[in-house]
């Protein structure tokens, strides 16, 4: 399976989120990759803590791959190379985690016809020797994202399943923007019907994820002013009232994960040390990402219209 | 090795020989627009030729070295670019201009058999077979000729590929030509485009055409283009793809392929032949074929260059 | 005794890349000699005994670099890397690349045409030691670029291969590519062929080290590929046993993880099938120690004991309820 991670902006944590719902699925048996396609700032690396490649690798990266300067890329096995505590040794039951780095000060390149054969190439590779290989895109319209549209509709890709996952904050922007970059006149259905895909499977494969989401129930906010709280919730309800005009609404949710400091100050993978031991990130967090995971390969979760 | 447990997919692995002509001499090369400009253009052409097929009937007597020289000659009618005219109407004028002039057409050939001829796909086969020539720092890792439809005879600039955003600047280096003296001539073939069915590009199908001509080209060990003659009771078709591929007009006529090719074109045709010679020169030619035609040569006491762009000579007149 | 190591001693090397195909059903011989046609005018080798075996025609790719070296300096050599692809059982898909090593008459390079009637030889432009040719080449490090490197050649065929149309893109199960990068000096006069090291590194790349009588590079590459071809098996057949979790998962999910290696896998053990005469003798050597077949079969009887024990009950369920 390939999942695409996209968001409409910067700052939705879609590499963050990402990168743990490829944690969590290598915890649950698969095997993973993650391709760093965020080319304008190659970073994954850092949040698996390799050294040496948090800002990509110095030589073999995506980057130079795509580009026809190098035949293999650098592949780095996370339970092998990892200097976080909890990632250094690979769990009984787990599967593979392998991460594809960017190459470091990496920007984004042009796409031409090469490119793309060369990341049909790419794709076809991993996915018959990972069960899930997810890739996270540049933010906004990027080269990125045409590249991956361009190479999912080549008829070589068509057996291979393909789901996107769009992130997006929990405010009216952040909706919208989601929606335009989704739904828009040059968003990902338009831009893929373009290239040949099916605008309605299209549309089907694509699911939203709510990041950064504050729970006006959670006892954090329990000690505010009444006002307040009523604020919050008709905020709440009022933004779920947009996403549900703008087609981001229940049907196309996979997962809300919470306002979390770790994910947004630390952008690591969240561990169960740091849940249970050190408790530094919610239990909440860990649930939602839990969640999110597990509704990544859960075909009922897909099938909603 | 293992060859005994392997069990070739036909029946007949022998690669066959062709008889050969000392020299394949090329009368023309037939385009629509040539054919538009009326029978005068052709009276015209042929007149120009005369004397530089006389010489090359005299060249290939001091090749032969005093014995008699075989010399086939040959007429290429475009018909893959665009088709004009029919066989019925054109093939009779054109043989009339140059008896007029002096000269005889062996064997008439239609372009669109250097892409695809009985059933076989020449064009592909030998685009199968070009070996790019490596600029140096080639390790094995960068994509070949195939990938990208092109082939050059050295090194392009690194100006022409795309950067990255904000990447480094690379400062521009001129392309060179692989072996230059002193200067480099720098030239870059497009072999085909897609849009979105591949068409070849013209030089490309001159140079399946030289190779023919050289008798190099081979399908599974089996001859390929091989002339047909009209049966007496048959006329010429309507159409050209219900043509022989290589029609045979003259039964006496010596082996169409031959050591070694002379053709006499306007000089509007020099920068394809040129890139003619680009390709050719990376052509991987099938290994048995080649040996036959220097056994062959060595048997009949005749040099033949090495170098398979070397067996080419051409001639180019003035005028479009 | 090995021969005197001098510059002028021929090097045989290459890689080979082994991956299953990416198709729900194993070609036929009929489809596999089309998805291996690379050279339209040329034949595809076909064999059906003792399994059947499809070769790809041999392609051509030029190089001007260097050559590797574990010590000394590396030398510049121009020619070109022979490649094909072969298809085991219609299921296993392997590339190829080798090339033999002739010194050169001059230091300069050659007009390409020259190269060109030497289909598969590199030429070294400077002297060289043989020795420390093969050690660089075979150091398990990725080999650095400007360097000689026939395995990117190889990972370009197969991938190019693996796009066939013919091709559905649905493999029975998921496994990775393995990398054999081999080299091969003369053998001492009147010796067999020997293997002189077998190394498996990480991420899927062994070496291979060999003294063969042989000096044609496609009979040894033929060797290398059947060493591939089984230490691919062995490689793959262990990461699915592994994820099968054999032995403590749930019965139904252990058998549906097992079954795509009883259809697709179990088959093609057939160690030394296809090697040439005079080159055996490497196969030997490795039953016997790290005992390839060994391994294979202990691996096989779990997999078939486990397979009678996980289908036991489901057919005394099956008979009971009919």
């Amino acid at each position: 399976m390939l999942v695409f991670a996209a968001s409409d902006k910067g700052g939705t944590g879609r590499s963050v989120t990402s990168s743990n719902v490829a944690y969590r699925r290598a915890l649950a048996g698969d095997d993973v990759c993650y391709l760093d396609f965020d080319f304008g700032s190659p970073t994954a690396a850092a949040v698996f803590d390799v050294p040496g490649a948090s800002r990509g690798v110095a030589a073999g990266g995506l980057h130079s791959h795509l580009q026809g300067r190098h035949t293999e890329p650098h592949r780095i096995d996370v339970w092998a190379e990892s200097e976080h505590d909890e990632l250094r040794y690979r769990p009984t039951g787990s599967g593979r985690l392998v991460l594809l780095p960017g190459d470091r000060d990496g920007g984004e390149f042009a796409i031409g016809k090469n490119t793309v054969r060369r990341c049909v190439n790419l794709f076809l590779h991993l996915e018959s020797e990972f069960d899930v290989v997810v890739v996270d895109l540049s933010a906004g319209r990027s080269y990125a994202v045409d590249m991956v549209l361009e190479a999912t509709a080549q008829p070589e890709l068509q057996a291979v399943l393909s789901r996107w996952l769009v992130f997006h904050r929990w405010t009216h922007q952040h909706v919208i923007a989601a929606h335009g970059l989704v739904f828009g006149e040059r968003g990902i259905v338009a831009g893929g019907v373009e290239r040949g895909h099916d605008k309605g499977a299209l549309r089907d494969s694509i699911r939203f994820v709510r990041a950064a989401v504050p729970d006006p129930e959670s006892s954090l906010w329990s000690h505010v002013p009444l006002a307040q709280s009523e604020w919050m919730r008709t905020c709440d309800r009022d933004l779920t009232q947009l996403a549900a005009e703008l087609d981001l609404g229940y049907a196309r949710l996979l997962g809300k994960i919470p306002l979390e400091p770790v994910l947004q100050w630390r952008e690591q993978l969240i561990t169960d040390e740091d849940v249970l031991a050190s408790k530094v990130a919610g239990m909440a967090t860990r649930q939602a990402l839990e969640e999110l995971a597990a509704a990544l390969v859960d075909d009922e979760a897909w099938e909603r219209q | 090795m293992t060859e005994q447990i392997f069990r070739e997919t036909t029946a007949e692995p022998r690669t066959q020989s062709l008889p050969l002509a000392h020299v394949s001499l090329e009368l023309g090369h037939l385009y629509m627009e040539d054919f538009e400009d009326g029978p005068d253009r052709l009276r015209e052409h042929f007149a120009r030729v005369k004397p530089w097929a006389d010489a090359a009937h005299q060249a290939a007597a001091v090749m032969s070295g005093g014995r008699r020289a075989r010399v086939s000659t040959c007429f290429l009618i475009d018909d893959y670019f665009t088709q004009f005219s029919s066989p019925r109407e054109l093939v009779p004028l054109l043989l009339g201009e140059a008896k007029a002039a002096g000269l005889e057409i062996d064997y008439l050939a239609r372009e669109s058999a250097c892409a695809q001829a009985d059933g076989v796909a020449l064009a592909a086969a030998v685009e199968s077979r070009l070996v790019e020539s490596p600029t140096e720092g080639s390790d094995g890792t960068r994509p070949g000729v195939r990938e990208v439809g092109w082939l050059s005879n050295g090194q392009r600039s690194p100006a022409s590929d795309a950067g990255e955003a904000m990447g480094r600047v690379v400062p521009w280096t001129p392309p060179s030509e692989a072996g230059a003296r002193r200067h480099s001539i720098f030239v870059d073939v497009e072999l085909w485009n897609e849009d979105p069915r591949r068409t070849w590009s013209c030089p490309f199908l001159a140079a399946v055409w030289q190779l023919a001509r050289l008798g190099l080209l081979r399908h599974r060990g089996n001859p390929v283009l091989e002339p047909r003659s009209l049966r007496p009771d048959q006329t010429l078709p309507e159409t050209w793809s219900a043509l022989p591929p290589l029609l045979r007009l003259n039964d006496s006529a010596a082996p169409f392929a031959a050591y070694r090719t002379t053709s006499v074109l306007p000089s509007r045709f020099l920068p394809i032949e040129h890139a003619v010679r680009v390709v050719l020169s990376q052509v991987e030619a099938d290994a048995t074929a080649l040996r036959q035609v220097a056994e062959r040569a060595t048997a009949e006491g005749i040099q033949v260059p090495a170098d398979i762009p070397d067996r080419a000579a051409y001639v180019f007149y003035p005028g479009p | 005794m090995a021969p005197a190591d001098s510059g002028l001693q021929p090097v045989l090397c290459g890689e080979v890349r082994t991956s299953v195909l990416r198709t729900s059903e194993a070609l036929t011989a009929r489809t596999a000699v089309q998805l291996l046609n690379l050279r339209p005018d040329e034949h595809v080798l076909l064999s059906e005994r003792p399994n059947l075996r499809v070769v790809s025609p041999q392609l051509l790719t030029g190089v001007d670099c260097r050559l590797p070296a574990a010590g000394g300096s590396r030398p510049r050599a121009v020619g070109t890397v022979a490649a094909r692809a072969v298809l085991t059982e219609g299921r296993v898909l392997q590339t190829s690349a080798f090339a033999r090593l002739v010194p050169s008459e001059g230091s300069h390079r050659r007009a390409w045409g020259h190269y060109l009637l030497r289909p598969g030889v590199v030429e070294p432009l400077a002297r060289h030691q043989a020795r420390d040719v093969v050690d660089g080449f075979l150091a398990a490090a990725p080999l650095p670029g400007g360097v000689l490197n026939p395995g990117a050649v190889a990972e370009r065929l197969l991938d190019h291969v693996l796009r066939h149309r013919l091709l559905d893109q649905r493999a029975p199960f998921k496994s990775g590519r393995t990398r054999l990068r081999w080299a091969a000096l003369p053998a001492a006069e009147g010796a067999g062929a020997s293997i002189e090291r077998f190394t498996v590194a990480a991420d899927g790349l062994r070496t291979v080290a060999l003294r063969t009588p042989v000096a044609d590079p496609a009979a040894v590459a033929a060797l290398c590929e059947d060493l591939a071809l089984h230490d691919w098996l062995l490689t793959t057949l262990l990461a699915l046993v592994e994820r099968s979790r054999l032995g403590s998962g749930d019965g139904e999910a252990v058998l549906a993880a097992l079954r795509p290696l009883v259809d697709h896998l179990l088959h093609l053990w057939m160690p030394g099938a296809r090697v040439p005469d005079g080159l055996s003798g490497v196969w030997e050597t490795l039953e016997k120690q790290p005992g390839f077949s060994r391994q294979w079969q202990t691996l096989v009887q779990r997999i078939r004991d486990q397979v009678a024990v996980q289908t036991a009950p489901l057919s005394r369920r099956v008979l009971a309820s009919s």
